[in-house]
């Protein structure tokens, strides 16, 4: 089975897979979804890190250090960020952490890359603007993408006969034009969620 | 005299480089520090591998030659035995001021 969803907060996605644990269904791999097998036993707990690494070797070296100490490596790639973690020893941890500083800083890792993409966003758009590839004033007035003329002239049925036909157009054509403004926030957004996780979580104990 | 802004080292980073006075790779060390510790202190992967990472940028440890790929074997810089003994000696003057005034806070020495 296969869903999509996405997270910012990692204890609610942990919550959502060892739900999802409790119904028979273990988490096999992720891409852009969520893929699940079903399985029969339920007694599963699925906790998750985030980083980035630079080589094989290193990441070898994390799965191989999470094994050792009962932990199965179940999703997640050396440049994916999330890191899926299954426990598979009994008696073991019952967590991946085990103090509330190395809990808190998986959200600054996170929050330190999507400020990468926003400002790798930025870094893109700026040009694109100032060389005039991109008209900026369609983000201020996107009427311009409508090229119907008289358009916002006409009332009534005519109006909107002509407004709804030609909407799938000017969205095609804003398509391009919008498409780093909206990256570039929801990045920010992304960033100002992970950091109020980073603070939340380093500041009120969740142990 | 200006105090090294490490100090004081978190009891989890004192006992990794007390562990690491002699090479171990990363369960070596979740275990060594559990029997250092009396079982006080229990490491999970995702927190030592934080420290692991944390000590290297600082040149507190560094990677040692090791047979296995899969784990490496991490040791002891000269700049983390000298942190370790600051902190030592951080220590030990609190273990001194606290035997001067133990009667006074009815403490047995």
């Amino acid at each position: 089975m296969r869903k999509f969803r996405f997270y910012i907060d990692l204890e609610k996605e942990e919550k959502w897979l060892n739900e999802m644990a409790m119904q028979g269904w273990e988490l096999t791999g992720k891409s852009l979804q969520y893929e699940f097998r079903k399985m029969t036993s339920k007694e599963t707990v699925v906790k998750i890190d985030y980083r980035h690494f630079k080589t094989k070797d290193d990441f070898e070296e994390y799965i191989t250090l999470f094994r050792d100490s009962g932990w199965a490596h179940i999703a997640g790639t050396k440049t994916a960020g999330k890191q899926y973690f299954k426990k598979i020893n009994r008696g073991g941890d019952t967590d991946i952490f085990s103090d509330v500083p190395s809990k808190a800083a998986r959200y600054k890792r996170l929050s330190d890359v999507c400020l990468w993409a926003a400002i790798s966003c930025m870094v893109f758009f700026i040009p694109l603007i100032t060389t005039k590839a991109i008209n900026s004033a369609v983000l201020l007035n996107p009427k311009l993408l409508y090229f119907t003329p008289g358009l916002w002239e006409k009332t009534g049925a005519a109006f909107w006969q002509a407004f709804l036909f030609e909407t799938p157009f000017a969205v095609m054509r804003g398509a391009g034009w919008f498409f780093f403004p909206i990256m570039i926030i929801l990045y920010v957004v992304f960033v100002l969620k992970a950091q109020k996780l980073y603070r939340r979580t380093r500041d009120g104990s969740l142990f | 005299m200006r105090r090294n802004k490490h100090l004081p080292l978190t009891e989890t980073v004192y006992y990794i480089l007390l562990a690491l006075l002699e090479p171990a790779h990363g369960y070596l060390i979740m275990q060594k520090v559990e029997e250092l510790s009396n079982g006080e202190v229990r490491l999970a992967a995702g927190t030592l591998y934080g420290a692991i990472q944390n000590l290297l940028k600082l040149k507190f440890i560094r990677p040692v030659e090791s047979d296995d790929s899969r784990r490496k074997v991490y040791a002891i810089t000269e700049e983390g035995k000298e942190i370790l003994r600051l902190d030592f000696e951080r220590m030990k003057h609190m273990i001194k001021v606290m035997e001067e005034n133990g009667d006074k806070a009815e403490v047995s020495i």
